[in-house]
């Protein structure tokens, strides 16, 4: 026992009286370092161990103040700030409505931080190290003694005179506390295998469980997230029709809105004939030919309709479009052209919608011109 | 020297001349010096393929394990697009919809070549872009998941070839035995079909037609045709009349071409806009749509109705409003028989309102129009038209839009010959070309079980019904907007049919199997090729016209109709020995059978969405009933739902009674095309089968009837709770509340501004948002909502409506976004009825928004109350705190709960709009103006770089309303109609001092009473 | 705990010896239960099962079970959710406000009460959960927590509120009633037998040493945190009225609610705590801790809360007619004469008539008198939210869309599941934690303070 390092000494007594008595005649001995230990709050006994009034208010009505701002300042900035939404004709900062969640939120830090500082600041908790656990005398006091310990790191601690003070203060019982070797020499490592191990296996099932539920159990049925509707979008696959494609070809024969068939098919000259360019070579049209031109065209016949371009030699070249014959040309009958297509050149009506078709052709209409100017265009 | 195709190809003139170098330079891959200096031991032991594969790795663990990717299914784009489709964007394509000798021009809305909503086509010069219901409802038979999809020989599958090759030898065979082939189909509407009927009885000589339909005007025809020797009967210029009396007639509702009908009346009561306002008086025994819109209602027995106008003439005579040298002496002294205070006293009608009906009748002679309805005998009708004779009213007849009709109705007569011949195995073969005689043929011609009796018999029908299942051969016919075709009912109007897709199932549409049968002709286009031959035969080249044909031809496609000019003929002279003296009395229950809103005379009784739709008086839903007044109920002491007992002669059904405000006593209205057996998981055994009360004659009104409760209960589910009449705490809620508000005509013609006098003065504590772009209002004129229902079935379509069933109505859980409430006020034996469609009112200060935990519904910058609903997690509140009840709550993922899963299959999901969310079990909907219209407009305007200032953005419930009672639009803007209703003096809002200030307006109607007595 | 009590006379009777205390109170700890102890508990799991499966069910197809319509969308869920918080009040009434106004009487039901305010709101807090149509979506999206479209939530809404409100709620009684158990964990772990309870105690006491220079700070905090549950309690039921005061509907829009609201949840709440302890004190023994007197006390709280229900009953009736409101007037006169007046005359009857009974002091001092009232209170309460929720609903403004709602099987067996909850947690507690506060009885025991007071 004697190698034991030693905490405190204590004695118990067996009346709130009594221990009142022995509280005031240790403090006027002048001792600093002691305790008391009562089973349940004794009145008066602050006043005996000339102990102030406890401060933690304080921290209640800082932490308290700090919920209403954060309160506030939270709802103001999701409301009016990042995501401003007209609600019920509302403004975007309606003070009124943020009224209940400033009062829940201060009070709720309040509280928190309260207790918080008291358990973890204050008391130091949880800390079931302590000398005095597991000793009789706190087995009593936790009961119905009422004990005082004295420590041994008082400057005036003096063990004979302590308990010849108790014994005359008319103590039950008196006794030494002392620390507890383990608990001294106790010195935890991250490094423990045990404890790797067990961040591991709390590793391990965190991961598969979120996976389990963010990526299977989550799209099993109940649950419906809407991403997959009874409908059918374009492209979609439908085992209604042959193909497994939703998106089907119009009846033969049928006439869409704004889509009257192409007449002259197989008769390029009636087409030239009878065809006429609605559009005016505007600027806008001719921009939009412009760039048609650019993508649809161009890689046969280049960017100037010379025929000669990127795809030189890859196939027979196309013929220039400046040759005199397409120049002599009418609208319509090129607008067949680009309907029908003509030798190896495919047609482009799906490419190029029927105004594009002749803006297209405005364009060419323009490139043509610029290889053959006149003198009078220079005026 | 390399060659192509006997070209010499040369890039260079080195090349040309053949150089070497060029030559040897060809046959490497590269160039000297470019593969120098590469040594292959400088390279990585990783090679480029192993790095590759553990990046690939790396990247698919990665992505495995930290997303929640889910496959979407794989893409299927077009091999070869067509010109005119352009993946999610819509198409349009003008076609015909024909129904029960009606035809409607429609335009389909089509995505990716897939039919997806019905609207109306606005070249249509009948129609003018509106049709019923049931039109915009029937895109749902064309992926009603129990189409017939193959031939069947009682009921094993065979090929097409097999069934035609089998009936065509059949039908030669009986051609020889001289046996007779009947062929039973509805009415014809098409001439080109009405021809290959011709060219079919050419073929085959013992070919017999027999047109059948249920509903039919063989009484007004026979009548005009005694009266004017004459078979063209014209239509009606309902906007031109300012006195309309109508006879037992639902001409707003059911009769004629109601679509027609409807808007020309409306025209009529245009007060909104300062024109005149007609007076419709309505003599009735049950409570019709038009009584439901009547300004006099008065209630009449059918029976009486020819009393009626005996004592009408009777009265103008003795006022000597028309000359006695009119009539011819047996008529006079009918006439002389009858006395108006006699016969208001007998019926115990309003005196004073007979007498203002005289006088008005006077004052606006030829201005005025009496007319009777389908269901009365022709003698009555006879009688109409000598009343409207004398009072000078064939100004109001148009002969330019009279009505045309191919192959008379088959009179009973000819039935029962039939029948009985059937019975004698006279007849060798049965035809049902779309017709189902089984259901709709009263039982006392006993067509079923002559039927068996026939060798063989034949139907044609898009889905099974009572006849399929008692034929050998079971054809299935193409739904409409698979096939082509071509229609006539209305001189001056000829309107093409187009398919607007391809066959889904092995289907054939009947002229094809007609074609077949004449001509063994059996390729696709058969029918498409003999529809064009004809048109260009008969429309064509008889018109003569600039365009060539093929251009013709594609612009009637496209315009869906064709511009031929009518030849009219003038009105003819009364035949005065036309007219018949009857003398009615009635004794016993009248029993009324009659047509009814929704589902035809039940043809579209598989149809959910008509099925669901609410009825407009009653507002029940999934059923038929006998409606019964309320005195007479009382006397029976009958409660709603209570079942009935009903016989006339040995006929009888039990059926739930209904108390319907309004009703004439000792009357019975019962609506047939209910109680289908066999006919589809939605339309068995709802509702009775009350064609079991048709007798062999083709009447459909009864007297003598008698009338029991057989102790049991039936529910009859309707969307909104009756409330009996004389209940004080509840008594004209509407009126105190001033959820409907209204005024007598001359109360608004003394101070236009009746209704502004009470208003509140309302303030509130915040200031309003601004809303300085664009701001989505709409109006509905209350005068012109005939509470027809066509915009609830339209938004069913556009919005993706669930059909939730009968048991879910019940416990109020209907999906509807709109809906018309019905009001009742007066007297339980004279109600008056206001409707009023209610949908979201998009409130500037929306008490839902303020409720909403998630913020998932709010306002849009453009005013709309917007749902989100994916941010939706159900909590009903806003639901609750709507003052409207508008917003409606997924109770059920119900396209799973209806039917189990009935409509919930890869077939069926293709009716549903692809721009609008199908909503998921647990969130809340509601009307969104139809944002996905708004938003496509907005797309167009970006996209052509215009300032977007809300034109031409119209809603599905605006679009399909016949009497363009709807109006919506950028209120901002002030030219706008919408925004000049909403400064019109009649214009008010619903519940107004709770500020929660709505964007519909309501225009307050006016109803055409004599002052005296409001 | 003050130093006041010893100027009352006794709450505990008799003068037993601080020891026994510990023994009474850590008995039903320590020793095996009796028969009756699982008899309940398994009445009460079976409860629990009845609701476990409904639930289950109505997660599974939706909430479309339910009797809810389009008109009435909150009816059952709602009220138990209203009922059960109500009853949490009690406890925390008892525990915080009485506290403050030093009543000793409480010391003996305070702990218990307390812990029934906690299971209440844990009850409680299932149903606006499962009331949703996705609650797997509310369970997050309720949060204030940006969607991936950076959507937070409306703090307009009064539901958020709650959210707030009752999470905040839980927490701070959680927090006092754990505080007020760590002197009892420390005594109980210096009396444990086994090596286990001793880890569990040192584990839950976090090393408490009765430490008088802890009891300082201990006690202050204790104040402290009884005057922020007192406002909190209040604000509480406040804000639940506030779900239905804030919305326009006629008979939900009025301004009497929150004291309405706050007054039928101690009235609820105390009956309930009144019928418990009843129990517990026959069951454990504890007869001369929860003495008589305290429970006429409570008694006599229920009787003036009642009353107050009464008069809020009588004065939403008046300020109807005087608003001239139609709709507003309509709404009270169906609720009392309409198809749901059955409902309002059980809510009348249970919550104003039987109460009355109280004045007599013979009734208020015999428990099978006062456990019979106490139900019909409950019953009464239960009534009062479904009246003021569902009639309110289904006859609102516009007459086309009225509706009637009735319950399906559904609802009931989550009603009877939340009482399972309940009481299933009720028993473990009584068995697994000291029903008694140790500490703080010690401390009300006659001589266990100083005789002498020259202090003062």
């Amino acid at each position: 026992m004697s190698e034991k390092k030693l905490y405190s000494y204590t004695a118990l007594f067996d009346t709130p009286d009594k221990i009142i008595h022995a509280v005031k005649s240790v403090a006027e001995k002048g001792y600093t370092k002691y305790d008391v230990n009562t089973p349940y709050p004794l009145h008066g006994m602050d006043d005996a161990m000339n102990l102030k009034k406890s401060k933690i208010g304080w921290v209640t009505l800082v932490f308290g103040l700090l919920g209403t701002t954060a309160a506030v300042s939270m709802m103001g900035w999701m409301m009016a700030v990042d995501y401003p939404l007209v609600i019920g004709g509302k403004p975007f900062f309606p003070l009124p409505s943020f009224g209940p969640i400033m009062f829940e939120l201060s009070v709720l830090f309040g509280a928190l931080a309260t207790v918080g500082v008291m358990l973890f600041v204050l008391f130091k908790f949880p800390n079931n190290s302590h000398p005095m656990h597991d000793t009789e005398y706190m087995k009593n006091v936790s009961s119905d003694k009422y004990g005082i310990s004295i420590e041994a790191i008082d400057p005036k601690y003096n063990q004979d005179e302590i308990i010849t003070l108790f014994k005359g203060l008319g103590a039950e019982s008196t006794a030494p506390i002392y620390f507890d070797e383990e608990e001294l020499n106790f010195k935890p490592t991250i490094l423990d295998k045990k404890f790797l191990g067990f961040l591991a296996v709390v590793a391990v099932i965190t991961s598969l469980s979120v996976y389990g539920t963010m990526n299977i159990a989550l799209y099993l049925p109940p649950f419906n997230w809407m991403d997959d509707q009874g409908k059918s979008l374009p492209q979609q696959t439908s085992e209604v029709f042959e193909r497994n494609s939703s998106m089907l070809q119009p009846v033969k024969g049928t006439v869409a809105r704004g889509f009257i068939p192409y007449k002259f098919d197989k008769q390029p000259e009636l087409a030239g004939k009878l065809l006429v360019n609605p559009l005016l070579p505007s600027e806008e049209n001719l921009k939009i030919g412009k760039r048609k031109f650019d993508i649809y065209c161009s890689p046969c016949h280049g960017y100037l309709a010379e025929g000669d371009s990127r795809l030189r030699d890859k196939f027979p070249n196309p013929p220039s479009l400046h040759s005199e014959k397409v120049r002599n040309w009418t609208d319509g009958r090129i607008y067949h052209v680009l309907v029908e297509g003509q030798n190896v050149m495919p047609s482009y009506s799906k490419q190029l919608s029927r105004n594009e078709r002749w803006a297209v052709i405005n364009y060419v209409r323009v490139l043509q011109r610029s290889f053959n100017a006149k003198e009078s265009d220079l005026l | 020297m390399p060659k192509n195709n006997g070209k010499n190809i040369w890039k260079s003139i080195k090349e040309y001349e053949n150089d070497p170098e060029i030559l040897k330079s060809k046959l490497e891959e590269f160039k000297d010096g470019v593969t120098d200096d590469f040594n292959t031991g400088g390279m990585s032991s990783l090679s480029r393929r192993k790095f590759l594969a553990i990046i690939a790795a790396s990247t698919a663990y990665a992505t495995t394990s930290c997303t929640n990717y889910r496959d979407k299914g794989e893409i299927v784009p077009y091999i070869d697009r067509p010109e005119e489709v352009l993946p999610g964007k819509p198409n349009f394509y003008a076609s015909t919809f024909s129904d029960d000798g009606k035809s409607y021009g429609i335009l389909v809305k089509t995505r990716e070549g897939r039919p997806i909503k019905i609207e109306g086509n606005p070249d249509d010069s009948i129609n003018k872009g509106k049709i019923p219901s049931k039109v915009h409802a029937s895109i749902l038979n064309l992926y009603d998941p129990e189409r017939l999809t193959e031939p069947t020989l009682d009921g094993k599958e065979i090929s097409w070839d097999k069934a035609n090759k089998d009936l065509t030898d059949k039908f030669s065979q009986l051609a020889l035995s001289g046996k007779e082939i009947a062929l039973i189909t509805n009415p014809i509407t098409s001439p080109s079909t009405k021809n290959l009927l011709d060219e079919l009885q050419v073929k085959f000589p013992n070919v017999k037609i027999y047109t059948t339909q249920l509903f039919n005007d063989c009484n007004r025809r026979s009548a005009w045709m005694k009266s004017f020797d004459s078979n063209v009967v014209p239509s009606i210029k309902w906007n031109k009349a300012k006195i309309i009396v109508s006879l037992e007639s639902d001409f707003l509702g059911k009769e004629g071409n109601r679509i027609e009908n409807a808007r020309l009346y409306a025209e009529g009561r245009d007060i909104v806009n300062g024109n005149g306002i007609n007076r419709l008086y309505t003599f009735e025994a049950g409570m019709s749509l038009t009584g439901m819109n009547s300004d006099y209602r008065l209630k009449l027995k059918p029976q009486k109705q020819y009393d009626l106008i005996m004592s009408l003439l009777n009265e103008l005579l003795k006022r000597g409003n028309v000359n006695e040298s009119y009539f011819d002496s047996a008529i006079l002294a009918s006439i002389k028989k009858y006395s108006i205070s006699n016969f208001a006293t007998d019926n115990n009608l309003d005196i004073k309102k007979l007498s203002n009906l005289v006088s008005d009748l006077n004052k606006n002679k030829a201005n005025s129009i009496v007319y009777a309805g389908d269901i009365l005998p022709s003698e009555t009708h006879i009688a109409v038209n000598l009343l409207n004779e004398v009072l000078g009213n064939s100004e109001m007849y148009d002969y330019s839009k009279a009505y045309i009709s191919f192959g008379q109705q088959s009179s009973s007569d000819e039935i029962k010959q039939l029948v009985t011949n059937m019975n004698a195995g006279n007849v060798g073969a049965v035809v049902h070309l779309g017709s189902n005689p089984v259901y709709e043929f009263a039982q006392s011609f006993g067509y079923s079980e002559a039927l068996s009796k026939v060798e063989t018999s034949v139907a044609l029908s898009e889905v099974q019904n009572e006849s399929t299942n008692q034929s050998n051969y079971v054809l299935p016919q193409s739904n409409i907007l698979e096939s082509w075709g071509d229609h006539n009912t209305r001189t001056g109007s000829y309107t093409l049919q187009q398919p607007v897709i391809s066959t889904i199932y092995n289907t054939k549409q009947k002229e094809d199997v007609l074609l077949n049968w004449i001509s063994k002709i059996s390729e696709e286009e058969a029918y498409s090729n003999y529809l064009k031959a004809y048109f260009k035969e008969n429309v064509y080249s008889k018109g003569n016209f600039a365009a060539d044909f093929n251009t013709f031809w594609f612009s009637t496609l496209h315009d869906g109709v064709a511009s031929i000019s009518p030849k009219v003929v003038s009105h003819p002279k009364f035949n005065q020995s036309s007219f018949v003296n009857i003398n009615s009395n009635v004794n016993g229950f009248t029993v009324l059978l009659n047509d009814n809103y929704t589902i035809g005379h039940g043809q579209y009784a598989n149809n959910g969405w008509l099925q669901e739709l609410p009825h407009p008086v009653s507002k029940v839903t999934w059923d038929n009933y006998a409606a019964i007044s309320p005195s007479t109920a009382k006397e029976l002491n009958v409660e709603n739902d209570d079942v009935l007992k009903i016989n006339i002669g040995d006929r009888e059904i039990s059926i739930a009674a209904m108390i319907q405000p309004g009703m004439s006593n000792e009357t019975i209205v019962i609506e047939l095309g209910y109680g289908r057996s066999n006919s589809g998981a939605v339309a068995d055994g709802v509702g009775v089968n009350a064609n079991l009360l048709l007798d062999d004659s083709s009447k459909l009104f009864f007297e003598n009837a008698t009338v029991s409760k057989t102790g049991e209960t039936y529910k009859l589910v309707s969307t909104q709770e009756h409330h009996s009449l004389d209940e004080e705490l509840v008594k004209d809620l509407h009126r105190v509340r001033n959820i409907i508000q209204e005024g007598t005509l001359d109360e608004y013609e003394k101070h236009p501004e009746f209704l502004k006098e009470h208003k509140h003065e309302i303030f509130s504590i915040t200031d309003g948002h601004e809303y300085n772009d664009v701001k989505w209002s709409m109006s509905i004129d209350l005068n012109k909502c005939l509470g027809c229902s066509e915009c609830i079935t339209s938004c069913n379509v556009e919005n993706n409506i669930p059909v939730v069933g009968k048991d879910q109505v019940e416990v109020g859980r209907e999906m509807h976004w709109l809906r018309l409430d019905r009001y009742y006020s007066g007297t339980p034996d004279e109600p008056i009825v206001s409707t009023q469609p209610m949908l979201c009112q998009h409130c500037d200060n929306a008490p839902c928004e303020n409720v909403c935990p998630v913020n998932a519904t709010n306002h849009s910058p453009d005013g709309l109350n917007q749902m989100v609903y994916n941010r939706c997690v159900g909590t009903r509140y806003c639901g609750n705190n709507c003052p409207y009840k508008v917003r409606r709550f997924n109770f059920f993922d119900f396209r799973d709960h209806f039917r189990d899963e009935h409509y919930q299959n890869e077939l069926t999901n293709l009716v549903n709009n692809p721009e609008v969310t199908v909503r998921s079990r647990g969130v809340i909907e509601k009307c969104s103006f139809c944002v996905q219209n708004i938003m496509e407009a907005r797309e167009a305007a970006i996209r052509n770089g215009k300032e977007f200032n809300g034109d031409g953005v119209t809603t599905s419930c605006q679009s399909a309303c016949p009497t363009n009672a709807i109006e919506f639009g950028n209120s901002n803007n002030p030219d706008t109609i919408v925004s000049s209703h909403r400064e019109h003096n009649l214009s008010y809002h619903v519940l107004e001092e709770l500020n929660v200030v709505p964007n519909v307006t309501y225009l307050a109607k006016i109803r055409n009473t004599y002052s005296e007595d409001v | 705990m003050s130093s006041e009590y010893t100027q009352e006379y006794s709450v505990v009777e008799g003068k037993p010896s601080l020891r026994s205390l510990d023994e009474i109170i850590s008995k039903p700890l320590n020793t095996k239960p009796e028969l009756k102890y699982y008899l309940a508990l398994l009445l009460t799991l079976t409860m629990l099962g009845i609701g476990a499966i409904g639930l289950s069910f109505s997660l599974y197809y939706g909430t479309g079970l339910w009797g809810n319509n389009n008109p009435v969308g909150w009816a059952w869920p709602i009220v138990n959710f209203v009922f059960w918080i109500g009853i949490g009040h009690a406890g925390t009434l008892i525990s915080a406000i009485l506290f403050l106004f030093r009543q000793k009487w409480r010391t003996g039901i305070a702990r218990f009460a307390e812990a029934m305010t906690i299971f209440a709101v844990m009850t409680a807090m299932i149903f606006p959960i499962i009331h949703t149509g996705r609650p797997w979506v509310a369970a997050v999206y309720l949060l204030p927590y940006p969607n991936q479209h950076s959507l937070w939530v409306n703090f307009n809404s009064p539901l958020l509120w709650d959210v707030f409100a009752v999470s905040t709620y839980f927490t701070v009684s959680f927090v006092f009633w754990y505080v007020g158990l760590i002197p009892d964990f420390a005594t109980l772990r210096d009396r444990a037998s086994t090596k286990i309870k001793k880890v569990i105690y040192s584990i839950t006491s976090l090393g408490w040493r009765h430490s008088n220079r802890h009891w300082r700070h201990y006690e202050m905090t204790y104040l402290i945190l009884a005057g922020l549950a007192t406002p909190l309690v209040l604000s509480v039921h406040t804000i639940v009225s506030f779900d239905f005061a804030v919305s326009q509907l006629p008979g939900w829009h009025t301004t009497i609610f929150p004291p309405y609201f706050v007054a039928g949840a101690v009235f609820s709440g105390f009956a309930m705590v009144q019928n418990v302890l009843i129990f517990v004190r026959k069951i454990f023994n504890y007869e001369h801790i929860i003495t008589v007197d305290t429970l006429e006390k409570m008694n006599k709280i229920i009787l003036l809360t009642g009353t107050m229900v009464g008069y809020a009953y009588s004065m939403e009736f008046f300020i109807a007619w005087y608003s001239g409101v139609n709709a507003e007037q309509f709404a009270f006169v169906n609720r009392a004469f309409g198809n749901y007046s059955w409902a309002y005359w059980i809510m009348f009857s249970c919550n104003v008539f039987i109460p009355q009974l109280f004045w007599f002091k013979k009734i208020r001092r015999t428990i099978p008198f006062m456990f019979v009232i106490a139900v019909f209170v409950n019953i009464g309460m239960w009534f009062e939210r479904f009246v003021i929720t569902v009639t309110s609903l289904s006859k609102d403004f516009l007459p086309s869309s009225w509706a009637y709602y009735s319950p399906t099987i559904v609802d009931f067996s989550l009603l009877i599941g939340s009482f399972g909850l309940f009481f299933t947690m009720v028993l473990l507690f009584a068995k697994a934690l000291p029903a008694i506060s140790i500490a703080e009885v010690k401390a009300v025991v006659d001589g266990a303070q100083p005789s002498h007071h020259e202090e003062h």
